[in-house]
Protein backbone atom coordinates (compact mmCIF):
# COMPACT_ATOMS: atom_id res chain seq x y z
CA UNK A 1 0.00 0.00 0.00
CA UNK A 2 1.07 3.80 -1.07
CA UNK A 3 1.65 5.97 1.75
CA UNK A 4 -0.68 9.19 1.16
CA UNK A 5 0.90 12.06 -0.36
CA UNK A 6 1.44 15.04 2.55
CA UNK A 7 -0.21 18.09 2.88
CA UNK A 8 1.32 20.89 1.27
CA UNK A 9 2.25 22.59 4.35
CA UNK A 10 4.28 19.46 6.06
CA UNK A 11 6.17 19.09 2.69
CA UNK A 12 9.81 19.77 2.53
CA UNK A 13 10.65 22.67 -0.20
CA UNK A 14 13.13 22.33 -2.49
CA UNK A 15 15.71 24.17 -4.80
CA UNK A 16 16.30 22.77 -7.53
CA UNK A 17 20.81 23.43 -8.69
CA UNK A 18 21.63 23.78 -12.42
CA UNK A 19 25.42 22.23 -12.07
CA UNK A 20 27.91 21.96 -15.08
CA UNK A 21 30.38 19.37 -14.57
CA UNK A 22 33.75 19.13 -16.80
CA UNK A 23 35.61 15.74 -16.03
CA UNK A 24 38.80 14.19 -18.05
CA UNK A 25 37.11 10.83 -18.36
CA UNK A 26 33.43 9.97 -19.43
CA UNK A 27 30.40 9.95 -16.94
CA UNK A 28 27.49 8.18 -16.30
CA UNK A 29 24.77 9.56 -13.96
CA UNK A 30 25.02 6.99 -10.99
CA UNK A 31 28.92 7.84 -11.14
CA UNK A 32 27.40 11.80 -10.29
CA UNK A 33 25.31 10.16 -7.87
CA UNK A 34 28.12 8.70 -6.30
CA UNK A 35 30.70 12.14 -6.68
CA UNK A 36 27.69 14.46 -5.58
CA UNK A 37 27.44 12.82 -1.78
CA UNK A 38 30.90 11.39 -1.40
CA UNK A 39 31.79 15.64 -2.10
CA UNK A 40 28.77 16.43 0.50
CA UNK A 41 29.32 13.69 3.18
CA UNK A 42 33.35 14.75 3.34
CA UNK A 43 32.74 18.42 3.15
CA UNK A 44 29.96 18.97 5.81
CA UNK A 45 29.85 15.43 7.50
CA UNK A 46 27.41 12.77 7.60
CA UNK A 47 25.01 14.78 10.34
CA UNK A 48 24.95 18.16 8.27
CA UNK A 49 24.37 15.91 4.66
CA UNK A 50 21.37 14.16 5.88
CA UNK A 51 19.63 17.76 6.29
CA UNK A 52 20.22 18.35 2.58
CA UNK A 53 17.47 16.18 1.28
CA UNK A 54 19.69 15.59 -2.45
CA UNK A 55 19.09 13.96 -5.41
CA UNK A 56 19.99 14.13 -9.01
CA UNK A 57 16.52 14.76 -10.83
CA UNK A 58 18.48 15.11 -14.33
CA UNK A 59 21.44 14.71 -15.93
CA UNK A 60 22.48 15.51 -19.63
CA UNK A 61 25.54 14.95 -21.86
CA UNK A 62 26.72 18.46 -23.83
CA UNK A 63 29.17 16.86 -25.36
CA UNK A 64 33.42 16.88 -25.78
CA UNK A 65 35.95 19.04 -26.05
CA UNK A 66 39.76 18.65 -26.13
CA UNK A 67 40.54 18.96 -22.09
CA UNK A 68 37.26 17.47 -20.72
CA UNK A 69 33.46 16.06 -21.15
CA UNK A 70 30.97 18.21 -20.85
CA UNK A 71 27.60 17.59 -18.90
CA UNK A 72 25.08 19.65 -17.25
CA UNK A 73 22.54 17.84 -14.55
CA UNK A 74 19.86 19.46 -12.09
CA UNK A 75 20.25 18.79 -8.31
CA UNK A 76 17.45 18.59 -5.83
CA UNK A 77 18.29 20.31 -2.26
CA UNK A 78 16.27 21.24 0.69
CA UNK A 79 15.56 25.05 1.00
CA UNK A 80 17.78 27.07 3.49
CA UNK A 81 21.11 24.51 2.77
CA UNK A 82 22.01 25.72 -0.83
CA UNK A 83 25.26 27.54 0.09
CA UNK A 84 26.28 23.87 1.57
CA UNK A 85 25.33 22.17 -1.07
CA UNK A 86 27.11 24.51 -3.34
CA UNK A 87 30.51 25.28 -1.47
CA UNK A 88 30.63 21.37 -1.34
CA UNK A 89 30.53 20.78 -4.93
CA UNK A 90 32.60 23.13 -6.11
CA UNK A 91 35.25 21.76 -3.58
CA UNK A 92 35.19 18.44 -5.41
CA UNK A 93 38.48 18.07 -8.09
CA UNK A 94 39.48 14.44 -8.28
CA UNK A 95 37.02 11.08 -9.57
CA UNK A 96 38.98 8.13 -9.82
CA UNK A 97 42.29 10.06 -10.38
CA UNK A 98 40.86 12.03 -13.17
CA UNK A 99 40.38 15.86 -12.82
CA UNK A 100 36.51 16.71 -12.04
CA UNK A 101 35.28 20.43 -11.69
CA UNK A 102 31.41 21.29 -10.50
CA UNK A 103 29.99 24.21 -10.24
CA UNK A 104 26.51 25.45 -10.08
CA UNK A 105 25.40 27.83 -13.04
CA UNK A 106 21.72 28.38 -11.99
CA UNK A 107 19.60 27.86 -8.90
CA UNK A 108 15.35 27.79 -8.97
CA UNK A 109 12.48 26.79 -6.97
CA UNK A 110 10.87 24.72 -9.53
CA UNK A 111 12.57 21.61 -12.17
CA UNK A 112 10.73 23.35 -15.50
CA UNK A 113 12.30 26.83 -14.57
CA UNK A 114 15.71 24.81 -13.78
CA UNK A 115 15.26 24.02 -17.65
CA UNK A 116 16.20 27.29 -19.02
CA UNK A 117 19.82 26.65 -17.86
CA UNK A 118 20.63 24.09 -20.08
CA UNK B 1 32.62 44.08 -9.40
CA UNK B 2 34.26 40.24 -8.83
CA UNK B 3 37.77 40.85 -9.05
CA UNK B 4 40.18 37.76 -8.79
CA UNK B 5 43.86 39.04 -8.39
CA UNK B 6 45.61 35.67 -8.58
CA UNK B 7 44.95 33.29 -11.70
CA UNK B 8 47.83 31.56 -12.55
CA UNK B 9 49.72 32.60 -15.82
CA UNK B 10 50.93 30.45 -18.63
CA UNK B 11 51.13 30.29 -22.45
CA UNK B 12 48.73 32.78 -24.50
CA UNK B 13 46.65 29.99 -25.40
CA UNK B 14 46.09 28.92 -21.81
CA UNK B 15 45.57 32.65 -21.00
CA UNK B 16 43.13 32.95 -23.47
CA UNK B 17 41.10 29.60 -22.56
CA UNK B 18 41.16 30.92 -18.39
CA UNK B 19 39.79 34.57 -19.40
CA UNK B 20 36.82 33.24 -21.36
CA UNK B 21 36.07 30.59 -18.80
CA UNK B 22 36.11 33.39 -15.74
CA UNK B 23 33.95 35.71 -18.07
CA UNK B 24 31.72 32.97 -18.91
CA UNK B 25 31.18 32.53 -14.71
CA UNK B 26 30.74 35.86 -13.80
CA UNK B 27 34.07 37.18 -12.92
CA UNK B 28 34.76 40.92 -14.43
CA UNK B 29 38.06 41.39 -13.97
CA UNK B 30 41.38 38.92 -13.58
CA UNK B 31 45.16 39.24 -13.02
CA UNK B 32 47.57 36.70 -14.17
CA UNK B 33 50.24 36.06 -12.27
CA UNK B 34 53.96 35.09 -12.94
CA UNK B 35 56.40 34.78 -10.74
CA UNK B 36 60.26 36.83 -11.16
CA UNK B 37 61.10 34.69 -14.13
CA UNK B 38 58.44 34.48 -16.16
CA UNK B 39 56.89 38.01 -15.40
CA UNK B 40 59.19 39.47 -18.49
CA UNK B 41 57.90 36.66 -20.81
CA UNK B 42 54.59 36.84 -19.95
CA UNK B 43 54.78 40.82 -20.88
CA UNK B 44 55.94 39.88 -24.47
CA UNK B 45 52.44 38.46 -25.37
CA UNK B 46 50.22 41.45 -23.63
CA UNK B 47 49.16 43.03 -26.89
CA UNK B 48 48.06 39.75 -28.52
CA UNK B 49 46.13 38.90 -24.83
CA UNK B 50 44.69 42.53 -24.92
CA UNK B 51 43.30 41.74 -28.82
CA UNK B 52 41.81 38.06 -28.04
CA UNK B 53 40.31 39.64 -24.69
CA UNK B 54 38.87 43.21 -25.78
CA UNK B 55 35.23 42.98 -25.34
CA UNK B 56 35.58 39.84 -22.86
CA UNK B 57 37.03 40.45 -19.62
CA UNK B 58 39.26 43.08 -18.30
CA UNK B 59 43.00 41.63 -17.23
CA UNK B 60 46.23 43.05 -15.82
CA UNK B 61 49.22 41.27 -14.39
CA UNK B 62 50.33 40.45 -10.88
CA UNK B 63 54.08 40.20 -10.34
CA UNK B 64 53.85 37.11 -7.81
CA UNK B 65 57.23 36.81 -5.92
CA UNK B 66 58.59 33.68 -4.61
CA UNK B 67 61.73 33.96 -2.22
CA UNK B 68 62.83 33.42 1.33
CA UNK B 69 65.90 36.21 1.02
CA UNK B 70 64.10 39.70 2.08
CA UNK B 71 67.27 41.44 0.02
CA UNK B 72 66.61 39.64 -3.24
CA UNK B 73 62.25 40.35 -2.51
CA UNK B 74 63.25 44.16 -2.20
CA UNK B 75 65.73 44.46 -5.42
CA UNK B 76 62.83 42.73 -7.42
CA UNK B 77 59.97 44.94 -5.76
CA UNK B 78 62.29 48.04 -7.07
CA UNK B 79 63.16 46.37 -10.77
CA UNK B 80 59.42 46.06 -11.67
CA UNK B 81 57.20 48.32 -9.23
CA UNK B 82 56.20 50.23 -12.71
CA UNK B 83 55.03 47.17 -14.63
CA UNK B 84 53.20 45.33 -12.35
CA UNK B 85 49.65 46.63 -11.69
CA UNK B 86 49.91 43.96 -8.09
CA UNK B 87 53.25 43.09 -6.75
CA UNK B 88 52.22 39.98 -3.94
CA UNK B 89 54.74 37.81 -1.96
CA UNK B 90 54.31 34.42 -1.99
CA UNK B 91 53.90 34.02 2.38
CA UNK B 92 55.09 31.00 4.96
CA UNK B 93 58.34 31.83 6.39
CA UNK B 94 57.98 34.26 9.33
CA UNK B 95 60.52 36.15 7.86
CA UNK B 96 59.52 36.69 5.03
CA UNK B 97 55.64 37.44 6.53
CA UNK B 98 57.10 40.50 8.72
CA UNK B 99 59.60 41.79 5.95
CA UNK B 100 56.73 42.26 3.35
CA UNK B 101 53.95 43.42 6.04
CA UNK B 102 56.61 45.97 6.54
CA UNK B 103 56.82 47.35 3.03
CA UNK B 104 54.66 49.65 1.83
CA UNK B 105 55.66 49.21 -1.85
CA UNK B 106 54.16 45.19 -1.73
CA UNK B 107 50.52 45.35 -2.19
CA UNK B 108 49.91 41.80 -1.26
CA UNK B 109 51.28 38.98 1.53
CA UNK B 110 50.01 35.86 -0.82
CA UNK B 111 49.10 32.56 1.51
CA UNK B 112 51.11 33.59 4.52
CA UNK B 113 49.96 29.94 6.27
CA UNK B 114 51.54 28.53 3.10
CA UNK B 115 53.29 25.35 4.77
CA UNK B 116 52.71 26.24 8.21
CA UNK B 117 51.09 24.42 11.00
CA UNK B 118 50.05 27.91 12.45
CA UNK B 119 47.95 30.91 10.33
CA UNK B 120 51.50 32.37 9.96
CA UNK B 121 49.84 35.90 11.23
CA UNK B 122 49.63 37.57 14.84
CA UNK B 123 48.47 40.70 16.15
CA UNK B 124 52.19 42.54 15.12
CA UNK B 125 51.93 41.70 12.12
CA UNK B 126 48.44 42.25 11.13
CA UNK B 127 48.80 45.72 12.93
CA UNK B 128 52.10 46.48 10.47
CA UNK B 129 49.86 44.85 7.58
CA UNK B 130 47.31 47.62 8.23
CA UNK B 131 49.62 50.61 9.08
CA UNK B 132 51.57 49.82 5.31
CA UNK B 133 48.36 48.82 3.88
CA UNK B 134 49.52 45.55 2.44
CA UNK B 135 46.82 43.20 1.57
CA UNK B 136 46.40 39.47 3.28
CA UNK B 137 45.39 37.01 0.58
CA UNK B 138 43.49 33.77 1.43
CA UNK B 139 43.15 31.18 -2.27
CA UNK B 140 40.57 29.14 -2.92
CA UNK B 141 42.94 26.60 -4.71
CA UNK B 142 44.59 26.09 -1.08
CA UNK B 143 41.64 24.27 0.24
CA UNK B 144 40.61 22.74 -3.31
CA UNK B 145 43.24 20.67 -3.94
CA UNK B 146 43.73 19.50 -0.39
CA UNK B 147 41.48 17.04 1.80
CA UNK B 148 41.10 15.19 4.51
CA UNK B 149 43.14 16.65 7.55
CA UNK B 150 45.17 19.26 5.46
CA UNK B 151 42.10 20.90 4.21
CA UNK B 152 40.88 20.67 7.83
CA UNK B 153 43.78 22.41 8.99
CA UNK B 154 43.92 25.07 5.89
CA UNK B 155 39.92 25.92 6.90
CA UNK B 156 41.69 26.36 10.40
CA UNK B 157 44.25 28.57 9.64
CA UNK B 158 41.31 30.59 7.52
CA UNK B 159 39.63 31.15 10.99
CA UNK B 160 42.89 32.51 12.66
CA UNK B 161 43.31 34.97 9.81
CA UNK B 162 39.68 35.78 10.31
CA UNK B 163 39.82 36.62 13.58
CA UNK B 164 42.64 38.69 13.67
CA UNK B 165 41.42 40.60 10.57
CA UNK B 166 37.78 41.19 12.65
CA UNK B 167 39.93 42.81 15.20
CA UNK B 168 42.25 45.04 13.72
CA UNK B 169 41.19 45.72 9.82
CA UNK B 170 43.85 44.86 7.74
CA UNK B 171 43.01 44.44 3.87
CA UNK B 172 41.56 41.31 3.03
CA UNK B 173 41.47 39.77 -0.58
CA UNK B 174 40.11 36.28 -2.02
CA UNK B 175 41.40 34.86 -4.77
CA UNK B 176 41.81 31.40 -6.95
CA UNK B 177 44.69 30.89 -8.16
CA UNK B 178 43.26 29.10 -10.34
CA UNK B 179 45.69 27.09 -12.58
CA UNK B 180 43.14 25.50 -15.43
CA UNK B 181 39.56 25.88 -16.58
CA UNK B 182 38.77 22.69 -14.06
CA UNK B 183 40.12 25.19 -11.09
CA UNK B 184 37.52 27.94 -11.98
CA UNK B 185 33.94 28.05 -10.27
CA UNK B 186 31.18 30.76 -10.51
CA UNK B 187 31.44 33.69 -8.61
CA UNK B 188 28.09 32.32 -7.08
CA UNK B 189 30.32 29.43 -5.83
CA UNK B 190 33.37 31.27 -4.72
CA UNK B 191 31.38 33.62 -2.31
CA UNK B 192 29.26 30.64 -0.64
CA UNK B 193 32.42 29.03 -0.08
CA UNK B 194 33.94 31.77 1.96
CA UNK B 195 30.65 32.01 3.66
CA UNK B 196 31.00 28.46 4.73
CA UNK B 197 34.14 29.53 6.35
CA UNK B 198 32.75 32.11 8.14
CA UNK B 199 33.07 34.87 6.40
CA UNK B 200 29.53 37.18 5.81
CA UNK B 201 28.56 38.74 3.29
CA UNK B 202 30.21 42.17 3.92
CA UNK B 203 33.22 40.72 4.31
CA UNK B 204 33.53 39.11 1.19
CA UNK B 205 31.84 42.07 -0.66
CA UNK B 206 34.51 43.94 1.08
CA UNK B 207 37.51 42.07 -0.06
CA UNK B 208 36.40 42.38 -3.49
CA UNK B 209 36.14 45.91 -3.07
CA UNK B 210 39.76 46.24 -1.41
CA UNK B 211 41.24 44.14 -4.77
CA UNK B 212 39.58 46.65 -6.71
CA UNK B 213 41.01 49.49 -4.90
CA UNK B 214 44.73 48.03 -4.94
CA UNK B 215 44.27 48.21 -8.95
CA UNK B 216 43.08 51.70 -8.38
CA UNK B 217 45.67 52.85 -5.93
CA UNK B 218 48.31 51.65 -8.22
CA UNK B 219 47.60 53.38 -11.25
CA UNK B 220 48.24 56.57 -9.49
CA UNK B 221 51.35 55.34 -7.56
CA UNK B 222 54.05 57.47 -9.37
CA UNK B 223 52.07 60.71 -9.23
CA UNK B 224 51.93 59.37 -5.67
CA UNK B 225 54.95 62.07 -3.59
CA UNK B 226 54.04 60.54 -0.64
CA UNK B 227 51.24 59.02 1.30
CA UNK B 228 48.35 61.53 1.35
CA UNK B 229 49.71 63.50 -1.77
CA UNK B 230 48.85 63.17 -5.15
CA UNK B 231 50.14 65.55 -8.15
CA UNK B 232 47.26 65.91 -9.87
CA UNK B 233 47.21 67.60 -13.81
CA UNK B 234 43.51 68.40 -14.44
CA UNK B 235 42.86 72.19 -13.81
CA UNK B 236 39.76 72.34 -10.86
Amino acid sequence: MKLKVLPPTLRKNNRYLTVEIKVKSSISKDDLVAIVWDGCVRFQGELNTSNFNLWVMRFFEMGKTDDYYLYKAIIRCQRGFVDDVRSSLALINKYNNDSISITTIGLSGTIKSSQKYI
Amino acid sequence: MFFDLNIKGSSLENNIKLAKEASKYGWDHINFSYNQNEFSDGLNFRDELNENLEDIIDFDYTLEIKSTNINEIRKITNKYRNKASCISVVGGDLKVNRAVVETVKIDVLSRPYLKRFDAGLNHVLAKEALNNNVAIELCFKDVLKTYLSHRSKTLSNFRDIYVLYRKFGFPLILSSRAESVFDIKTTHDFIAFFKQSGLTDDEINMSFETAGNILEFNKNRDKMIFKGVRRVTDEA
